[in-house]
């Protein structure tokens, strides 16, 4: 059985527990076992690199350090986390000069960086450790065929050097469930849930025109991987009534949560009524 | 027309020419001595960042002309625009470039040059002052909702004081007294 350091970050804790179930039921079905890492710290965000990329380092190469200690890969639900300890670990081991100033720090907290474990987002540890064909295997109830819209997350994919993140991954573990995945021209963009704190009405507007370009290509549902994520693109809906007099009815669902149902998992083990834009229909797609 | 139309003022130019007693020089050395800045001076002005960026268009400054104005060295212009700030950190920009610079990194150094210099939008000194008083930007609140679904109550394994303690002592700490 694979074994995790597990970080969850802040967000997935306060806001959607329901990704976090989702996520722990799953992981046990297909034969992980995640252990929460003990005593580490909030990654900052990327806000916290922008006015202190020095503190950004340290407290994320501190969380890296004392994963090290097990052994184990760190795996997290969140790409906000995701990014900022990720990138940390790639800056710090093509950059000695950092690295030494780091390490400084560390030592007086008894650590030490060494770059000897990885960083990944849980949706490509189960990709790739236990794989399509055994996750296929375990979906008894798949969906019938119903479109969703992958909105992968900024922070998921790039920059892929630092990333080594594909967008085929989460393509073929939506397919898995036996849904279809919709192709929209705005696949990459950002939801803009990064410049809520300076601009929200730019904001409103990047989730508004992604939102579309999902609804005119033809999808019913939304999936994403991200806390941040997700709450702009179901949260924003509910605004974008008065804002833009216009009505999406787009269920934004975390993966684990549609993988889970797929899985005969019922709505409320995964927190289902917890998702702001009713997301019940989607037990209507079920077959089996 | 007449040839006699008189000509009052500068010549008209497309751009407003820049004043280069301004300039400072040392600008594109602060920026490309950074981790991230080493491809900086291999930018050949194609725009083909700003061509992938969602947001330039409402920009008065776009990611292509952000970067010349650091190779010029128009510190003040970019250190106080509201451009870096904006910036969605999406790396669509950087991703694309052909001369493989790091285009969103090296915003990234830009706004710790900025917050260095005291420049940091309210909001975004407000999250730093979040981190440092609270120890995480998000708060359990609805501790019933993690019990229904059968989590612990708290947030698992998170160090408050993990954080708090290293900020104090960075350039966070400083920004978040200075502010009070
Ligand atoms: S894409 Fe790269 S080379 Fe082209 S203008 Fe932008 S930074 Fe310069
Ligand atoms: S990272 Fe910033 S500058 Fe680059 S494309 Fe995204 S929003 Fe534009």
């Amino acid at each position: 059985m694979p074994v995790y350091s597990l970080y969850m970050g802040c967000s997935v804790p306060a806001n959607y527990p329901n990704y976090e179930a989702a996520m722990f039921k799953v992981a046990e079905a297909l034969g992980m076992n995640l252990n929460y890492l003990e005593d580490v710290a909030c990654c900052g965000s990327p806000n916290l690199r922008s006015i202190d990329t020095f503190g950004w380092l340290l407290v994320n190469a501190r969380t890296i350090a004392i994963a090290e200690k097990s052994g184990h890969d760190i795996v997290t639900p969140c790409n906000g986390c995701f990014g900022s300890l990720k990138d940390v670990l790639h800056h710090l081991t093509h950059h000695k000069d950092d690295l030494k100033k780091i390490n400084v720090e560390l030592k007086k907290m008894g650590l030490e960086f060494k770059g000897s474990i990885n960083v990944r987002h849980i949706i490509e540890a189960m990709y790739t450790d236990i794989g399509i064909e055994e996750i296929k295997k375990r979906v008894t109830k798949p969906l019938d065929g119903v479109g969703i819209a992958i909105h992968y997350g900024c922070h998921l994919l790039r920059p892929l050097d630092v990333t080594e993140f594909r967008p085929e991954i989460l393509q073929e573990m939506v397919d898995a469930t036996g849904a279809t995945v919709i192709d929209y021209p705005l696949w990459k963009q950002c939801c803009g849930a990064t410049v809520l704190p300076v601009n929200e009405q730019l904001a409103i507007r990047l989730a508004r025109d992604k939102l579309k370009s999902m609804k005119d290509a033809g999808a019913v549902f939304i999936t994403v991987v991200c806390p941040a994520c997700g709450n702009q693109l179901d949260l924003q809906q509910l605004g974008l009534k008065d804002s833009y007099g216009e009505v999406y009815d787009l269920p934004v669902l975390l993966y684990p949560q549609i993988l889970a149902l797929a899985m005969g998992m019922n709505e409320e083990e995964i927190g289902l009524s917890m998702n702001r834009v009713p997301a019940d229909p989607i037990l209507d797609h079920l077959s089996g | 027309m007449t040839e006699t139309e008189e000509k009052t003022g500068p010549p008209v130019t497309l751009i407003d020419p820049i004043d280069m007693t301004k300039l400072d020089p040392k600008f594109r050395n602060d920026i490309s001595s950074m981790p991230n800045g080493e491809e900086l001076s291999a930018c050949f002005a194609c725009s083909t960042c700003t061509a992938a960026c969602p947001i330039a268009n409402q920009w008065d400054y776009m990611p292509h002309q952000l970067i010349r104005m650091i190779l010029l060295g128009m510190r003040d212009e970019v250190l106080s625009s509201k451009e870096i700030w904006e910036c969605l950190t999406c790396f669509q920009c950087q991703e694309r470039c052909p001369q493989k610079v790091r285009v969103t990194d090296i915003f990234f150094d830009c706004k710790n040059l900025a917050a260095e210099e005291g420049h940091v939008p309210e909001n975004v000194l407000a999250l730093g002052k979040t981190l440092v008083d609270k120890g995480q930007l998000y708060e359990v609140i609805n501790d019933w909702e993690r019990e229904d679904l059968d989590l612990e109550p708290e947030v698992p394994g998170l160090s408050i004081e993990g954080i708090q303690s290293i900020l104090k002592s960075t350039r966070t700490g400083k920004l978040v007294e200075d502010g009070e």
